[in-house]
């Protein structure tokens, strides 16, 4: 396990690398509206109703940033617990705690994009 | 010296202590001594059995970095009027302890020497082509990297190194990307292969706390950082380039 | 007081001819000094794993249909969501901070013939690229634009 995970390191830390990237910059605007201004009444009531969200959604760049969206934070997400768990004295459970986090990532993407598919 | 400092000292005889325990002195101080001479000042007039390693007394030589306080600090360097009255002085953490503040250096040694610290030519230069040339911008492009002492402060600083014992950790990548970046070198697959190995430089998570205590400004956390872009470039060529054996 | 650093922190792989004490981490390490930021920002990887579930529970509904989305946009109003999301958004912040200030350095001096920007445009350029991503896509999900 500890070998495939040093044959993925380059791929994971790309993918990492977009998360805390990229994902940061997405989720700044995703939370500030969706997560706050909506919730919140600060932004017009139309702006998210279902007709807009859904036809902005279906647009083939809107399928991408969703995908991005929901996929990219969860690779940083999960490369950074992996170091908590290592910070926390588990590097000798890494070979269980990586691939469990990674999967989980994994799952998230796939189920992301099957989620912007379905739209 | 009218000004007194307690130094709380960390103390470790492997052949009678079962484990290192903290001897306090207190000591007269001179207002422009450093930690060291502190330490020597020990050693000389009060407990001769103090050990710990020093030489060139000027921040050159890499050998007297300690826990002052908590931080890894270059003992030499540091000046005693920027401490307390009561100041403490460990080994420098990370690294097993031989004996009071002198720590066992062979594991940095084998860290070192696996990213093949020199120059590496897929065929060596013939004397009668003279020297290799380099221009004043091929330098700069690795010069910085070459400061390192080897003072292992970096080490000690490192929450990588503190849980993770294969890391090559912050000198060791940071030499081999110094040669990495030497426009005399031809060996960059090789250390990106040792790069990406047991010692994997993505273990590096952006503590930055190399860098920190770096009391050359070789910016370890720069280099190991170049590194990982330099490895992910090496793995990704190596699916369109065939490499044939060094 | 130091905590034990993993027992094989920098040990050789040919033991030295006396007995060593095992390796202690840095004192501080890992909620005090400099540390602090450290840990919080490994600790966003949390925050972020839940935010893509999160943003996946949201996308989810929108596929689902009105009702599904008008139920979801109605969840988000709780104050427990509303928490989080104000925790994330000052995690998201501190984590593009913390990673931008690294990023310039992290660019190799030369990689085969392209040399990168100098690290102040680099800066400029990674907050400009932050205001105008996220400023965009804010603008178009409040309505402000399409």
């Amino acid at each position: 396990m500890k070998h495939l995970l040093l044959r993925l390191e380059p791929v994971i830390w790309l993918l990492f690398g977009l998360g805390i990237m990229v994902g940061t910059m997405l989720m700044t605007a995703w939370i500030a509206v969706v997560g706050l201004g909506a919730p919140m009444g600060l932004i017009p009531a139309d702006a998210l109703a279902f007709e807009r969200a859904h036809a902005l959604g279906s647009t083939l760049i809107g399928r991408v940033v969703l995908a991005a969206l929901i996929a990219l934070p969860l690779w940083k997400g999960a490369h950074h617990t992996r170091h908590i768990s290592i910070d926390m004295g588990n590097a000798d459970r890494d070979g269980l705690v990586a691939p469990l986090l990674y999967l989980i990532a994994i799952a998230g993407s796939v189920l992301g994009i099957a989620a912007v598919v379905r739209l | 010296m009218s000004e007194k400092k307690t130094f709380r000292i960390t103390r470790f005889d492997p052949d009678q202590d079962e484990a290192p325990r903290t001897q306090t002195y207190e000591i007269p101080v001179d207002p422009d001594w450093k930690v060291l001479d502190a330490l020597n000042f020990i050693k000389d007039e009060i407990d001769g059995s103090l050990s710990h390693r020093w030489s060139c007394r000027m921040a050159v030589c890499g050998s007297c970095g300690m826990m002052v306080d908590g931080k890894p600090t270059l003992t030499c360097k540091k000046p005693l009027s920027e401490y307390g009255s009561e100041i403490s002085v460990e080994p420098l953490a990370n690294f097993p302890i031989v004996r009071d503040l002198v720590v066992e250096l062979d594991g940095f040694m084998e860290k070192f020497e696996s990213v093949k610290p020199w120059i590496i030519r897929a065929k060596e230069r013939a004397v009668e082509e003279g020297t290799h040339r380099q221009s004043p911008a091929e330098l700069e492009e690795f010069k910085q990297f070459s400061m390192c002492i080897n003072c292992m402060l970096c080490y000690s600083a490192c929450p990588v190194v503190a849980n993770e014992p294969e890391f090559l950790g912050p000198a060791a990548i940071a030499l081999g990307h110094r040669y990495n970046m030497d426009s005399r070198d031809e060996g960059a697959h090789e250390r990106n292969e040792v790069f990406r190995g047991e010692g994997t430089v993505f273990s590096c998570s952006y503590a930055n706390e190399c860098s920190e205590v770096c009391p050359k400004h070789v910016d370890p956390a720069a280099a190991v950082n170049q590194a990982k872009i330099n490895a992910v470039l090496d793995w990704a060529t190596g699916f369109v380039v065939t490499r044939g054996k060094e | 007081m130091a905590r034990a650093a993993h027992p094989d922190a920098m040990k050789p792989k040919t033991p030295g001819r006396t007995r060593t004490a095992p390796p202690m981490a840095p004192g501080e390490f890992p909620f005090a000094g400099r540390y602090r930021a450290y840990t919080l920002f490994d600790w966003t990887g949390i925050i972020y794993l839940l935010l893509g579930f999160v943003a996946l529970r949201v996308v989810w509904a929108l596929g689902d249909g009105e009702s599904a989305w008008l139920a979801v946009q109605g969840q988000l109003e709780n104050p427990l969501y509303l928490a989080f999301h104000l925790l994330s958004l000052v995690s998201v912040i501190f984590v593009g901070v913390r990673f931008f200030r690294l990023f310039p350095k992290a660019q190799p001096a030369r990689i085969g013939p392209l040399k990168p920007p100098p690290q102040l445009v680099i800066h400029v350029a990674l907050y400009a690229a932050w205001i105008g991503v996220a400023g965009g896509l804010a603008l178009v999900l409040a309505g402000g634009i399409f």
